[in-house]
């Protein structure tokens, strides 16, 4: 069931409703069994079979955890269960996600010192719908414990629940038990603003998805599809166009998750703060899929020895969590190779002592235009992570390395018209009105539509609304692009 | 404790109320808001009202002007003239035998609601011959029955017009083996529904871009699993050859009920999409064929619309060109 389909459009009301009545009974395990169910019916809808998989993985964790701390307690360390936690997500990720990966680049390896094999253990398998996130998030429960960081929670009720929460289970935002766990425990109830808060945030985020990412993907579609065909320029403007795209749909995505989570009193991590008015890579990850980078940063980067060890060993420790980061995106040489020039970007920034200098600052920080210099910052880092984008939607990397070379090797400039007649420019404005949009409100990713004036709120609802019925489009694929991960 | 728990069921209660009475009051602000936006941008189609005539002969009512707009954001927009005989065309239909006469008879795709009025496929074919005349007569829905019903019932017209030419599709034109007029679609395109779908602009745009599709979907899914019929299976076992039987059979008894002036009367097709047996079966009995499926073919540049399978004015000159090609043969 996608968050942008008639069916959700029901679902949604139903179970908000049923939630609320529920919860006036003061029941919290009622409330915590029907937001459970309504998240299996949420996932079963994909492929019922995928059920087992995440109850599997949630009983694990769930035991697994307990175990931990059991051993902690008596002054152990725990470090054996730990390990059956992370082996068997990882086994999970490791078999439905990656096995076919490996089992080519085993043949390749081998075909290359002459010994050419033909495979025959590559499978076919389908990949379960957010697998990738919701291990990654058991995962942080069984660390979180072993770390101190939390207690485990005895009802496994509220461990599932935490687990397969559907607003943020098919794509994130990856959730700390810390977080979300904590307010699986409680009792949660109506308010109004939060409620309203996230209608607000569902709105935009279906904004983000259906008009930018829906709009624009078309375009890129046909741009990736036939890149012999065209010219550098518009090869150049079909990657810019997928750098809005991908930032659309997933950023819809996490906005319409955090918007529905709060509609069920539930407040979820931010996973996007206006990646595109980065004025550095580090900055980019520090509002680029934030947490999946926290994560990352947590429980890899700084075990590792993060920046408090050696540059060197640094050094070592970024390159390994962005070439992971990359790997987790997607079993493709491609999602390497993205992680690895991210990488590359990120290391001149960080020995440069500049990767923390825009922490807690936005652009044009106490003014209401950017400075030059940070206008020069913004298109240099968009240039760098839309050039990125070029790995991370290419098929292969032959792909990746031909559309680079027909890209350089000579520039050349000629309009680009799409096969089915759309019309370009009506795009180009939708994506101006898009920028100057998030840039007037880059100081709040969570209050979309924050003005002071009701009359000025109205109108941008029905803008927003406007510009959904302007460019719908019925012929789309609306599946959002990080199911796929 | 019972006060407390009264207390607060009535706090939880008067918040969710509050939440939906606005929402409601925003919703129905917004839906006018969009009303008027739609209607300020002419986002919505006019639709120009449909009859029987005396005849038998399912048309548009006489002198009546709009516009057709299709696709989201005016992508297509066309002015439309529905003349005295009810069809919509630049020109009013005087056939006589002292002039050069052409009737092109078509359903949607004749009619041509899709392009000015000024510019359609009639238009096209008068800029590239001399002095023939060409009488569109198109209407959505018609299939072959309907066509040659129209030849029939105005058989003193079209007996003094020099050349006619039909458009057909293979095979949803030849479905039926008789001509029974549609009233029930007329009755349908004048029920209270489609009255308040006509009024209410922001409704009849919706309904065009397609945002709709997924209720309406959900609806006829519903409906197909109630009605799934043995009709159904049967279409699905028949193989192509028996449907083709079928098709021709259908095709024999309208010729038979309606003799047609194979002297003067093309059938104009897209090849690519018509059954071999069926193309043999003209050659055989000395039905002419126009072709511009090879045109469509060859053609670099899109032939249809965006999101509308109607021909775009590209498709609309190589099928111009095609009938022409073929009156100059």
């Amino acid at each position: 069931m996608l968050f942008n389909s008639v069916e959700y459009l029901l679902f949604l009301p139903t179970i908000f409703v049923l939630y609320w009545v529920v919860a006036k009974f003061g029941n919290l395990k009622i409330q915590n069994a029907l937001i459970l169910a309504a998240s299996y019916i949420f996932y079963g809808l994909w492929d019922w079979r995928f059920l087992f998989l995440i109850l599997a993985s949630t009983l694990v964790d769930y035991m697994m955890g307990l175990a931990i701390y059991k051993k902690k307690q008596e002054q152990k360390s725990g470090r054996f269960f730990l390990w059956c936690s992370i082996l068997f997500n990882i086994s999970l990720l490791g078999f439905f996600k990656y096995y076919n990966f490996f089992v080519d680049a085993f043949v390749d390896m081998v075909g290359l010192f002459g010994y050419p094999i033909k495979s025959t253990w590559t499978l076919s398998i389908i990949l379960p719908v957010g697998i990738s996130f919701y291990t990654f998030q058991t995962m942080s429960y069984s660390l979180d414990i072993y770390y101190k960081r939390i207690n485990p929670t005895k009802s496994f009720l509220n461990f599932a629940t935490f687990v397969a929460f559907f607003p943020q289970l098919v794509a994130g935002p990856i959730e700390r038990a810390s977080n979300l766990l904590g307010q699986m425990t409680k009792k949660r109830t109506f308010k109004y603003n939060q409620t309203v808060e996230g209608l607000k945030l569902i709105l935009w985020g279906l904004f983000k998805k259906m008009v930018i990412a829906d709009g624009i993907a078309p375009m890129v579609d046909d741009i990736f599809a036939n890149y012999g065909t065209f010219s550098a320029s518009t090869l150049a403007l079909g990657v810019t166009l997928f750098s809005f795209q991908v930032y659309g749909d997933f950023s819809g995505y996490s906005d319409i998750a955090i918007g529905t989570a709060k509609l069920f009193g539930i407040e979820l991590m931010s996973n996007f703060k206006f990646p595109n008015f980065s004025r550095n890579v580090a900055e980019y990850w520090q509002r680029w899929h934030v947490s999946l980078s926290t994560w990352f940063r947590h429980y890899l980067y700084i075990p590792l020895g993060g920046s408090r060890v050696s540059k060197l060993k640094s050094v070592r420790n970024i390159c390994i969590i962005f070439l992971v980061s990359g790997f987790w995106h997607g079993a493709n040489w491609t999602f390497i190779f993205w992680g690895g020039f991210h990488a590359l970007a990120y290391i001149p920034v960080f020995l440069m002592g500049r990767n923390t200098i825009y922490k807690n600052s936005v652009v044009a920080q106490n003014s209401l235009l950017p400075s030059f210099k940070e206008v020069g910052q913004l298109f240099a880092t968009f240039a760098i992570v839309t050039f990125s984008r070029i790995f991370f939607r290419s098929e292969s990397l032959t792909d990746a390395f031909v559309f680079i070379k027909r890209l350089f090797a000579q520039f050349t400039w000629e309009p680009y018209h799409h096969p089915m007649g759309y019309r370009l420019v009506d795009y180009f404005v939708l994506l101006a009105f898009f920028v100057v949009y998030e840039f007037l409100i880059r100081r709040d990713e969570r209050s979309p539509f924050k003005f002071k004036s009701r009359v000025v709120r109205f109108c941008a609802y029905t803008l927003v609304i406007f510009c959904i019925l302007l460019f719908y489009d019925d012929g789309m694929d609306r599946s959002f692009i990080y199911f796929q991960f | 404790m019972m006060t407390v728990w009264t207390v607060h069921s009535s706090i939880f209660s008067f918040d969710m109320v509050k939440l939906f009475v606005k929402s409601l009051v925003y919703i129905f602000l917004i839906l006018l808001a969009l009303e008027l936006l739609v209607r300020v941008f002419h986002l919505y189609p006019e639709d120009s009202p449909r009859y029987i005539d005396n005849h038998g002969v399912e048309k548009r009512v006489p002198h009546f002007r709009g516009y057709s707009v299709t696709g989201n954001r005016r992508q297509n927009f066309s002015e439309y003239r529905i003349n005295n005989q009810g069809f919509n065309s630049y020109r009013e239909f005087t056939p006589s035998h002292s002039k050069n006469e052409l009737a092109l008879i078509g359903d949607s795709f004749i009619q041509g609601f899709h392009q000015n009025y000024y510019n359609s496929i009639g238009k096209k074919i008068e800029n590239r011959t001399d002095e023939i005349e060409v009488y569109e007569y198109g209407y959505a829905g018609w299939d072959l029955a309907d066509q040659l019903h129209l030849i029939h019932a105005y058989s003193d017209d079209f007996e003094k017009i020099d050349k006619i030419i039909i458009y057909v599709k293979y095979p949803m034109d030849f479905q039926r083996p008789d001509y029974v007029p549609n009233i029930n679609r007329i009755r349908t395109l004048n029920s209270t529904t489609f009255k308040i779908r006509d009024n209410i602009k922001l409704l009849y745009y919706a309904s065009q871009i397609g945002i709709l599709d997924p209720v309406k979907n959900i609806i006829i899914a519903q409906q197909d699993t109630k009605n799934n019929t043995n009709q159904s299976k049967k279409a699905d076992q028949a193989t192509n050859r028996e449907l083709d039987n079928i098709y021709i059979e259908n095709f024999e008894k309208l010729l038979k009920k309606y003799p047609l002036d194979k002297t003067k009367t093309s059938l104009l097709l897209d090849k690519r999409h018509t059954s071999p047996t069926f193309i043999s079966y003209c050659e055989e009995n000395g039905i002419d064929i126009i072709d511009f499926g090879f045109r469509f073919e060859q053609s670099k540049r899109p032939v249809t619309l965006i999101y509308d399978k109607h021909w775009s004015n590209h498709g609309r000159s190589l099928v111009a060109q095609s009938i022409v090609s073929h009156l100059k043969l």
